[in-house]
């Protein structure tokens, strides 16, 4: 098989930092060649022929399911680099600061040819550390690119207190419970942090730490694993920032899961709940096997897969998460605890 | 059923010129092939002296990404991600027939006899006739161009973009278009010989059609991967498409393919999927080209097919990109992603 392409998607709010982060990735020697797809080349300060234009066009594929729906202009731009054999090792894909990353994303899934060509690596979303706070407020679309995100590039640090910062990467944990954060003042990261991170690659979704994952993890910074509906009594210094809808739901279970009932669970919430699930990530204890089954979903789309065996052999817990709007925290967790074997 | 060794290793040559092939055309009287790569360059072939191999222009900075013949019989147009749109002449002389900066340009496609080329980038379509200083007509289009055909009478042109198919009158400066509407995105666009009817394969595995006489349109469904190529022999009594593990042939002789079932030839059941189909200048022959690089001719209705090309089995499989007869049909080209590019010669099988 020829090999795949790494996708990047950075989103973020204008001026979170997205095109000081675009200009290091095409002028610092890191030893790879970028193909970078923006959506205007405004500040963009390296005239490359491997920089494109894109429309940001967004269709519905298949009678119009939200799960179906991509960005038609990328599968045209992707085909045509494709054709350009060897001049680049990887993509990256700017999105206007008002974009939904989902269509970005499920591109790479929806269409068969970009599909074979190209992987999704991760979605690297830039907030402003001074002013996300206000964007989560006013802008619905602030919300998503952060719940969508596998890496946060929490920018601008130097700009806000030590309690403004601790607030708000409170709110960014609640708000997606797997990214990896990273602090920044202009961007400053080795790119190796925040490139090839091969999230969306179910092998490597057991690397997630330690929020995802650690066993000691203080369940009660995730919101509504403890609790129900969207009563937000129990935080109230983060009430007045409270973004409505998107939530994250985490669940764990140390009683190994059905894999028959795990499989038709799963299935069903997809179904019935996909549209208002943005991601969802496992990994799980299945009865009567030796290995990690790893478990991801975008909206409706969802893979599924074994990954090694569990580090301590004796300490299997399962975990997932869901991260969306309108989750029924309840349901989810009581969906859950029928999985488990008796 | 298909029997013996592929043509090409009696009666063919094979380079691998290490670059997509995106377009191939032969010129009219049939002397030369002339092909555009992903490396940005044009490439001749001189048929009379085949063994010499092509000559190489670099036309593009970057990769081209459409061909199309030009109006000026032996000239080939050539559009990049350079934003230009480059007619380049046998002896890879150049002339810029437009330059869109950043853009990219790529659809083209032109007709000779009428005298129109036209090309696209993004929401942009634009025609352009043949005399000196003529200005191209712009066409703005609520969403991306997806597909250009000019129909066979070089009057009018069908647009694909999402959601619709645009037909316009070549020769008027301004006017509403025709709009085929369906929900979709509509990729490459086909007219059949009579003009009636316009086909569009679509972003999921389905083609759409209209007929323009009575406004009927239908959808041809089933297939399993997306449908990179389809084409109307000349007598215009089947459509041959590519998007399933043989060549699916669908009929439009009285009154259309609805309600009816297409034939098929070629092929294995699960095999890998037809990603180039060319009917024949003159015979009721149809070449195929698959996924793993092997090239047949066929024939719609029986199961005779001709092994032109088999998978290399020294190298990885590369799709067939490109198929392109010669118009007096003696000689067959057939260019793979990976870009080996194979020239059969019929003549002695006649």
């Amino acid at each position: 098989m020829t090999a795949q392409i790494p996708v990047t998607v950075l989103t973020g709010y204008l001026g979170a930092g997205k095109t000081t982060l675009l200009n290091r990735v095409l002028s610092e020697n890191h030893g790879k060649k970028f193909a970078v797809i923006v959506n205007e080349f405004g500040e963009i300060g390296i005239d490359s022929d491997l920089v494109v234009g894109a429309d940001e066009e967004v269709f519905e594929m298949n009678n119009g399911c939200i799960c179906c729906t991509v960005r038609g202009d990328l599968i045209r731009i992707i085909g045509g680099l494709l054709k350009r054999k060897g001049t680049f090792d990887a993509i990256l894909v700017e999105t206007t600061g008002l974009a939904d990353p989902a269509p970005v994303a499920q591109t790479f899934f929806a269409d068969e040819e970009v599909k074979k060509r190209t992987k999704l690596d991760s979605v690297l979303t830039v907030v402003d550390a001074k002013h996300v706070m206000q964007r989560l407020e006013d802008s619905p679309e602030a919300a998503d690119q952060i719940a969508f995100a596998d890496v946060l590039l929490l920018n601008k640090v130097d700009a806000v207190t030590a309690d403004e910062l601790a607030i708000v990467e409170r709110k960014l944990r609640a708000l997606n419970p797997f990214a990896k954060i990273h602090k920044t003042q202009r961007c400053e990261i080795g790119l190796d942090k925040i490139l090839d991170q091969g999230s969306f690659d179910l092998q490597r979704i057991i690397e997630i730490k330690p929020e995802f994952l650690g066993d000691d993890h203080d369940h009660h910074h995730h919101g509504h694993d403890h609790d129900h509906g969207h009563d937000h009594h129990d935080h109230n210094e983060m009430k007045h920032y409270h973004d409505e809808d998107m939530d994250s739901v985490s669940l764990s279970s140390t009683k190994p899961l059905n894999p028959g009932k795990f499989d038709s669970w799963i299935n069903d919430v997809l179904m019935s709940k996909g549209p208002t699930i943005l991601r969802a990530k496992g990994i799980l204890n299945l009865a009567d096997a030796d290995n990690r089954y790893v478990f991801q979903a975008v909206h409706m789309m969802s893979e599924g897969a074994f990954a090694g065996p569990w580090p301590v052999k004796d300490k299997r817990n399962s975990r997932m998460v869901f991260i969306g709007r309108d989750l029924d925290a309840e349901a989810l967790k009581q969906g859950f605890t029928a999985c488990q074997m008796a | 059923m298909s029997a013996g060794a592929p043509l090409v290793e009696s009666k063919g040559l094979s380079w691998s010129l290490d670059a997509y092939v995106i377009g191939a055309a032969a010129t009219p009287d049939s002397r030369y092939f002339v092909c555009s790569l992903g490396d940005g360059t044009v490439r001749v072939l001189d048929l009379t002296d085949a063994a010499k191999g092509f000559t190489a222009y670099q036309i593009h900075k970057g990769g081209s990404l459409c061909f199309a013949p030009d109006i000026e019989a032996g000239s080939h147009l050539s559009g990049g991600d350079d934003g230009k749109l480059v007619k380049v002449k046998l002896d890879g002389s150049t002339q810029i027939i437009a330059d869109l900066g950043r853009k990219w340009i790529e659809y083209v496609t032109s007709h000779p006899d009428a005298g129109f080329r036209a090309y696209a980038s993004g929401r942009d379509a634009y025609v352009l006739g043949k005399k000196k200083g003529d200005e191209p007509r712009k066409i703005t289009l609520e969403t991306s161009v997806g597909g250009l055909a000019i129909n066979p009478k070089g009057k009018r042109i069908a647009i694909a973009h999402y959601n619709a198919v645009n037909l316009y009158w070549l020769a008027a400066k301004d006017g509403q278009p025709q709009v085929l509407p369906w929900k979709g995105s509509h990729l490459q666009t086909t007219w059949s010989p009579d003009g009636d009817y316009v086909v569009t394969a679509m972003q999921e595995n389905a083609l759409h059609g209209w007929r323009l006489s009575d406004g009927q349109h239908f959808r041809m469904q089933g297939y399993a991967a997306k449908i990179r190529a389809m084409s109307f022999p000349k007598r215009g009594h089947l459509l041959a498409t590519g998007g399933a593990d043989t060549v699916i042939c669908w009929p439009f002789t009285g009154g259309g393919p609805m309600g009816k079932e297409p034939s098929e030839f070629g092929g294995m059941v699960n095999g890998p999927p037809v990603t180039a189909v060319l009917a024949h200048p003159k015979l009721d022959a149809i070449a195929a080209g698959f996924e793993n690089g092997k090239v047949i001719v066929g024939q719609p209705g029986t199961t005779r097919v001709m092994p032109i090309v088999t998978p290399a089995k020294d190298k990885e499989p590369s799709a067939v990109s490109v198929l392109a007869w010669t118009p007096d049909g003696d000689r067959l080209l057939a260019g793979t992603e990976a870009g080996d590019v194979h020239v059969v010669d019929f003549r002695s099988l006649a």
